[in-house]
């Protein structure tokens, strides 16, 4: 009987989804089925309280506020003065200013919850000026569409925190949990671009003559905008003087600020900025909708219980789990885009998680640069369609230039369970507990 | 008639934008009212409002503009008469559901009103103020969604458009 319904209820998911039902509705749609077949229970009462519920809850309101950041901050002149402030630092290393594209994503990345959003805010600005400079666009573009992924796992984050209200783990210890493999993943991906350099001198362009110092630090001053969002978003939240939701606030305020300052904070932008936002945050909200009722529906019927106690019995270690999940996820985010993979998984595989001992906030970080992957593996990812519109190359061509950092990200997988510590040392040091 | 339903989605689209501000509104109000050690309570739950307030009623201008994503892997390698077929086939399954989605918010705002239910946290405001921003949101999604099947028979050609995304 329970094989039967999930084997059911899952051929139902992957009819509406690849048919082309809209995400959020075809989950709604397997819900309720799924309720009507197997529960006695009135299936409207539980749709209504379910996602009214989860969408008017506040661990919720910093996601749009994120998201609303990184739409102002996508209308300003931000990436061209990061571009000016970092280029004369990056221009002498192995590799020259393809670092701009993994030092800009790190930077912005600490201002945007977003992969897409990053790669397209960076990009605006490397892109051009790295293929005038001569720089082979393969790696040029390779290493923006992984760098740009960086986004999702350097706080804030929209993918933590839908990942943080659906498995009901500590947004603001999320975020903090991921600066360290952050910034250990960007290092990986410099170092990957200094070793192609090194053994590819030809194809590069000879460095440009090497700024003075002082003119080095006076390109810094461009820096200060992001650097001081930076401060006032990610540090409230460290030191415990803000939650993730004030910090988001906050952020807002900042960008608008900045955009003020660099005289890009027209009526049109604004009006654009919010209206983006609005319909953006709708978009995750649908998806959000369904997955609350899902996860509702599933509940009655028992599916995720059932299905840890399966996996139980199996009798596999802890690394053959990560193992296993691994490999489903990196197949899953092939058709799927990271939230819905989020959202439709994390209520079936928590109680199996709990159950095996892992550490939520492990997991999701686990899950974030698995989610991460997916942003570059065709056909869907969003990183590869942001590049394509920007470059107008063949997506499995930038899927091929973007496959060393795929590598990278599944080596930095392996780097994080061999050392946990990575992840739970750093908010273990935080200023509260939220 | 185009222009009223448009001018629908729209106007729902700047009630949402507007609760968006409220939103934000709300979140510095709670931080500035902390500094000064003042304590207003029930200021969390009207954020959660505005925020709830702020999806349901983008829902339509959003599934207008194609911002709503969908796995488009299949649809897009058909050939264009099947296209067309399946793309209305896809609409009527998404209008079952989004019709059953706004039959149910209806009910639910309804059914508060009706038993003056209240909200258990400190504002204590009755449930169903805050619910008619999702009863009419999904009733606007549930007209958007009826409008673009419509349009599948009459003017097919117009579907199908994509839009970039930057959320992830």
């Amino acid at each position: 009987m329970d094989a039967f319904a999930a084997v059911m209820l899952l051929v139902l998911m992957f009819a509406l989804l690849g048919s082309g039902v809209w995400i959020g509705l075809s989950l709604m749609g397997v819900a309720w089925i799924g309720m009507e077949l197997f529960t006695a229970r009135p299936v409207g009462d539980a749709m209504a309280v379910s996602i009214w519920g989860g969408l008017s809850g506040w661990t919720l309101t910093a996601l749009p506020l994120f998201v609303w950041m990184g739409e102002i901050l996508f209308r300003t002149k931000l990436s061209e003065d990061m571009f000016k402030g970092l280029a004369p630092w990056l221009g002498r290393l192995p590799g020259g200013l393809i670092h701009t594209n993994v030092v800009g994503c790190t930077i912005f990345a600490a201002v945007s919850g977003s992969s897409a959003a990053t790669c397209a805010t960076i990009g605006k600005m490397t892109l051009p000026e790295l293929t005038r400079r001569g720089y082979p666009d393969k790696i040029t573009i390779g290493s923006l569409a992984g760098a740009g992924t960086l986004g999702l796992l350097i706080p804030p984050s929209i993918i933590m925190i839908v990942y943080g209200v659906t498995a009901d783990a500590s947004i603001a210890r999320l975020f903090i949990a991921g600066v360290v493999p952050g910034l250990l993943l960007a290092l990986l991906f410099s170092g990957y671009v200094a070793l192609w350099s090194l053994r590819n001198r030809d194809a590069l362009p000879p460095h440009e003559a090497a700024p003075s110092l002082g003119e080095r630090l006076r390109a810094s001053r461009h820096l200060l905008p992001v650097v001081t969002l930076i401060v006032l978003v990610l540090c409230s939240i460290y030191f415990g003087i803000a939650t993730a939701t004030e910090a988001a606030a906050l952020g807002v305020v900042g960008a608008l600020g900045v955009a003020a300052a660099q005289r890009t904070l027209s009526w049109r932008n604004f009006r654009d900025s919010l209206l983006g936002a609005t319909r953006l945050y709708c978009m995750i909200a649908l998806i959000l909708a369904g997955s609350a009722f899902l996860t509702m529906a599933m509940g009655y019927i028992g599916l995720p219980r059932h299905l840890a106690q399966w996996i139980a019995g199996l009798g596999l270690s802890t690394w053959q789990l990560i193992l296993a999940l691994t490999a489903f996820y990196i197949v899953l985010g092939c058709f799927l885009d990271g939230i819905s993979m989020v959202v439709l998984t994390v209520s079936f595989v928590m109680p199996t998680i709990l159950a095996a001992g892992i550490d939520p906030i492990w997991f999701g970080i686990y899950l974030v640069i698995v989610v991460e992957m997916a942003q570059v593996t065709p056909p869907v990812g969003f990183n590869l369609f942001v590049l394509q519109g920007m470059t107008g190359r063949d997506m499995l061509w930038i899927a091929h230039a973007a496959l060393p950092f795929f590598c990278l990200m599944a080596a930095l997988v392996v780097v994080l369970y061999a050392f946990p510590g990575l992840i739970t040392w750093l908010p273990s040091q935080m200023g509260f507990s939220g | 008639m185009r222009r009223i339903l448009d001018a629908c989605y729209e106007g729902a689209a700047w009630i949402a934008a507007l609760l968006m501000i409220a939103l934000l509104g709300l979140v510095v109000a709670s931080i500035a009212s902390r500094l000064v050690g003042i304590n207003l309570p029930g200021l969390d739950a009207y954020a959660g409002y505005c925020l709830a307030g702020a999806s349901f009623l983008a829902l339509a201008s959003t599934f207008v503009h194609g911002g709503h994503i969908r796995v488009e892997l299949l649809l897009g390698r058909l050939p264009a008469g099947a296209r067309i077929w399946a793309e209305r086939v896809c609409l009527l399954v998404a209008l079952t559901i989004v019709a059953a989605f706004a039959w149910v918010s209806v009910q639910l705002c309804w059914t508060s009103y009706e038993i003056h239910d209240l909200s258990v946290g400190d504002d204590a405001t009755p449930l169903w103020i805050p619910q008619l921003g999702m009863a009419l949101g999904t009733l606007v999604f549930l007209l958007a969604v009826i409008d673009r099947l419509v349009q599948s028979f009459t003017a097919p050609a117009t579907t199908g458009a994509v839009e970039a995304h930057f959320t992830e």
